[in-house]
């Protein structure tokens, strides 16, 4: 049991944002000769390596099937020309690797942990790089994980948290192809074909479509000449077009779900920016005030400290590929929902009117003085520097985020959320039966 | 590729422990101030970092009937205030430092800590130290603050029919020992502590001579500890209260129970009694144990995910766990989820059947080089984390085991045979000694919501 755990609101590497400078991470970056991108930090510390790779293949490029990239991550890696599933696991394991895959709303992304001692190495990326780029779609393991997919969507059907989730995001980005989850619907998997997975996988899993990112004890040498060795049985294919741009709401929109639950789950929001938006700086470190940074966050003081109205609350931004979400959330005893709703609110309220001088200064000191601690393990830095390939960020990123936070004055960050945020015009979903 | 890195999170500490022994490059510093509080320090000098934990040994385990999660009540109090500090000041000072804090509670110890830039270990110390005697437990901030725990709670466990299936499972399969303790406590328990019953709790676990601290980062051995005299070293030690044996009874028959609930899909969780490495009267039963728990559910390789998921294809997820570093004895737990289609009685099934493999055939060279390798890499990739560092010395001191386990946990491990794992299963894997819980679905509509009812 926790003191406080925070509701993971958005996805693998978008609440990543910054860096000491003086801590330094060295990054390095080239290209493929297949246009693949490379991100590398030399972290020699440790005999081992993580390598990611990332396509933009999410669950945004599903078009009507939802829950195709998602099916499609799950199998790639399972079966190989050479290889059957039983054969990569063995070997997976008898390496004491860690090979991964997830998706969300913009990515697709793989990844592989493994000692760098010499007979282990090479075997390991041998291993990932056949099972990422040789992949056999065998119909057996489709069918199997098709319907072990279906008993999960069937399972979220029933919880309370998950329907707010999928209700929230749908109710947001209507027909944008964020608005639907990104594992689908229990219809919709159903009707997925193996075809279509090959066809994704064809279309989208192409090197000049991947962003690859190393961390580790390998030099920068073995660093090149693993990424060029890794993708280069895949066609260089073409990036997909760019996303739409999501349509802010016109007016207000509300969505009560009845569920026979003891709490009711809230969530309440709008759309805000994309990563790279100039403005996100201001919002960010206003967020991270109102309720981005736990007991430090204004939220958490007024519902759960003051009133002890929840256990967990609280608000962020994701900013993806195209503008992602900002949204505030809590769940709650039913008898309290309506009153959490408004100190939610009146919070949010308040803090655009005016932001008091010491509760600025400190939650600056938090960002300033926590930038070490967000680079301190591999797993980490390459967290973040898949995220400044994948999104194209600038590559001192890491070392403008502190400058650019130590500049922003209140009046930046009131500023920024007047133009971006508009209570007004927000979403506000509701589950269980809140009175 | 689906998500396959569950292993070290599926056993907790059990698993984290595996991965730790510690070579040339790890070496561990361990003191003990005058007034009997234990200090451990781990250089790890890859960030300007540190990670300060300090760790009581009270948890749910040393809770009594009636007033079960008052450890962890106690843990929320510890954020309200001291002499010096006012309610909430403690997060408002760490999280001006730009420190990552948090607290937990287990069966088996309460542990805070923080993670800092090293600049800020002694400010961090000072106000920990501080309210290990200090803390004010003031009745209206104790009224606010359990509220919030019932509501943690209603969060957990009663929208989430898994979890209480969990809480009910365990309070079935020990019937005598305070293992049956939910760490969060009943709902009637913790709704009826009363401000004085925390205070009380306080003062009789939270002393130097019962706490520990870990500290793990850029930092130098001699330096921490001179700190640890100043801040931690004038407190007095206390008579720390000698806890009732409450050895849980022998199992002599199959246990069984039902749950409905909120749910579409049916689960089931079993447990067999066993011992754990603090309990054991041979420790190496404690090895095989946990080599047999990877052979059925150490990746993708192993038996469990083979046979039951790929393919006899009846289970949607399966698990096997065993937290070899309880501090009382503990339980051997599979736990499965049918496919569509598939009644969860032959889930359970094929589990059993798996558990009788392993009693008539010994397990393969193969299979152990397998555990082995993962268990070994795994050590490796741990140590990318300060903060799982720090947390495996603090477990282990707080259930009275030494810190140098670990140093020898990979050659025990390594020194583990096929006819010791299979002892091991006809030993404690029996009918006798198992609890089954199984979650229904209740066939209620929870919502307005149109749920799929249609075939898969």
């Amino acid at each position: 049991m926790k003191r406080f755990t925070a509701l993971l609101i958005v996805c693998v590497g978008t609440l990543l944002f910054s860096v000491q400078a003086s801590a330094g991470v060295d990054i390095k970056t080239w290209q493929t000769s297949q246009g693949s991108k490379v991100m590398y930090v030399h972290s020699p510390e440790l005999p081992m390596l993580d390598i990611e790779v990332a396509f933009d293949a999410g669950s945004a490029r599903d078009g009507k099937q939802w829950g195709l990239a998602s099916l499609t991550t799950t199998l790639i890696g399972t079966q190989t020309p050479t290889m059957s599933e039983e054969e990569i696991s063995q070997k997976t394991n008898a390496l004491g690797a860690k090979i991964g895959g997830g998706v969300d709303r913009d990515m697709a992304n793989f990844s592989l942990r493994t000692l760098t001692r010499e007979s282990i190495f090479k075997p390991s990326l041998e291993l990932f790089k056949e099972s990422l780029t040789q992949s056999v779609f065998n119909p057996d393991i489709f069918n199997r994980e098709r319907q072990r997919l279906l008993v999960a969507l069937k399972q979220q059907q029933k919880n309370p948290s998950e329907i707010a989730r999928n209700e929230f995001w749908e109710k947001l980005y209507g027909n944008h192809p964020y608005a639907h989850p990104v594992s689908g619907s229990v219809e919709t998997v159903k009707a997925l074909k193996l075809e279509d997975l090959q066809s994704f996988y064809k279309r989208y899993f192409v090197a000049s479509n991947a962003t690859i990112s190393i961390v580790g004890n390998v030099t920068m040498k073995e660093a090149k000449a693993i990424s060029e060795n890794l993708l280069q049985s895949l066609p260089k294919g073409e990036k997909p077009a760019a996303l739409p741009e999501p349509q802010p709401l016109k007016a207000a929109m509300r969505s009560v779900i009845e569920f026979d639950s003891s709490q009711t789950y809230f969530r309440q929001g709008q759309i805000g920016v994309k990563r790279g938006d100039p403005d996100y700086y201001a919002l960010f470190l206003g967020n991270h005030l109102l309720g981005g940074s736990g007991f430090g966050s204004l939220l958490m003081e007024e519902v759960r400290e003051k009133r002890g109205l929840v256990y967990s609350v609280g608000s962020g931004f994701a900013p993806m590929r195209v503008a992602g979400p900002w949204l505030s959330y809590l769940s709650t005893k039913n008898e309290s929902a309506k009153e959490a709703e408004k100190v939610v609110g009146d919070t949010l309220e308040a803090f655009m009117k005016s932001i008091d001088d010491k509760h600025f200064q400190a939650i600056k000191d938090n960002l300033i003085g926590g930038f070490p601690l967000r680079i301190d393990s591999n797993g980490k830095i390459i967290g973040y520097i898949s995220m400044i390939g994948f999104y194209g960020l600038p590559l001192d990123y890491l070392e403008q985020f502190p400058k650019i936070i130590e500049s922003l004055s209140k009046e930046d960050v009131l500023k920024a959320w007047k133009k971006h945020i508009h209570p007004d015009k927000m979403v506000t979903v509701m589950v269980g039966q809140p009175t | 590729m689906a998500v396959k890195m569950k292993m070290i999170k599926k056993l907790g500490l059990a698993v984290v422990l595996v991965s730790l022994s510690a070579p040339s490059w790890a070496k561990i510093s361990e003191f003990q101030l005058d007034n009997g509080m234990k200090v451990l320090v781990k250089e790890d000098h890859r960030a300007p970092v540190v990670v300060q934990q300090v760790w009581y040994r009270v948890g749910s385990t040393y809770e009594q009937a009636g007033q079960t999660g008052l450890s962890h009540m106690l843990e929320h109090m510890m954020f309200k205030g001291t002499k010096k500090l006012k309610p909430g000041e403690f997060s408002k000072i760490v999280s001006r430092l730009g420190g990552e804090e948090n607290a937990f509670t287990t069966a088996n110890y309460t542990a805070y800590y923080q993670v800092v830039g090293k600049q800020n270990l002694e400010k961090v110390m000072k106000i920990e130290a501080d309210r290990m005697r200090n803390l004010v437990i003031d009745d209206a901030e104790f009224n606010k603050e359990r509220d919030v725990v019932t509501e943690e709670r209603r969060w957990r466990l009663e929208d989430n029919p898994r979890s209480k299936l969990n809480e009910q499972f365990n309070a079935t399969a020990f019937l005598n020992s305070p293992a049956r303790n939910p760490v969060i406590g009943w709902m009637t328990d913790i709704r009826s502590y009363q401000a004085q019953n925390l205070r009380d709790w306080y003062k009789k676990w939270y002393a130097p001579n019962n706490a520990t601290l870990v500290v793990v980062g850029d930092v130098e051995p001699q330096k921490v500890l001179e700190l640890a005299r100043e801040y931690y070293g004038g407190y007095q030690p206390e008579s720390i209260p000698k806890l009732k044996p409450q050895i849980e009874i022998e199992q002599e028959g199959l246990r069984r129970i039902e749950l409905k609930g909120n749910t579409q899909v049916p689960s089931l969780q079993m447990g067999f009694h066993v011992p754990s490495l603090v309990t054991a009267e041979n420790k190496r039963e404690v090895y095989a144990l946990s080599v047999l728990s990877s052979i059925l559910d150490g990746g993708e390789s192993s038996r469990l995910p083979q046979s039951l998921v790929r393919d006899q294809q009846i289970a949607a997820g399966v698990s096997a766990g065993y937290n070899a570093t309880d501090r009382l004895d503990t339980l051997f737990e599979l736990s499965g989820t049918p496919v569509n289609g598939q009644d969860i009685k032959e889930v359970e099934k094929a589990l059993l059947s798996e558990v009788e493999k392993l009693k008539k055939q010994p397990v393969s060279r193969q299979e152990l080089e397998r555990v082995l390798a993962m268990d070994e890499a795994d050590h490796v990739y741990y140590r990318d984390s300060i903060q799982a560092q720090a947390s495996v010395l603090g477990s282990l001191i707080s259930v009275g085991l030494p810190a140098d386990t670990l140093d020898n946990w990979i050659e025990n491990i390594r020194s583990v045979t096929p006819e010791e794992i299979q002892a091991v299963a006809q030993k404690y894997l029996t009918h006798d000694n198992l609890t089954i819980a199984t979650l229904y679905p209740d066939g209620k509509d929870h919502s307005n919501i149109k749920a799929y009812t249609g075939r898969l």
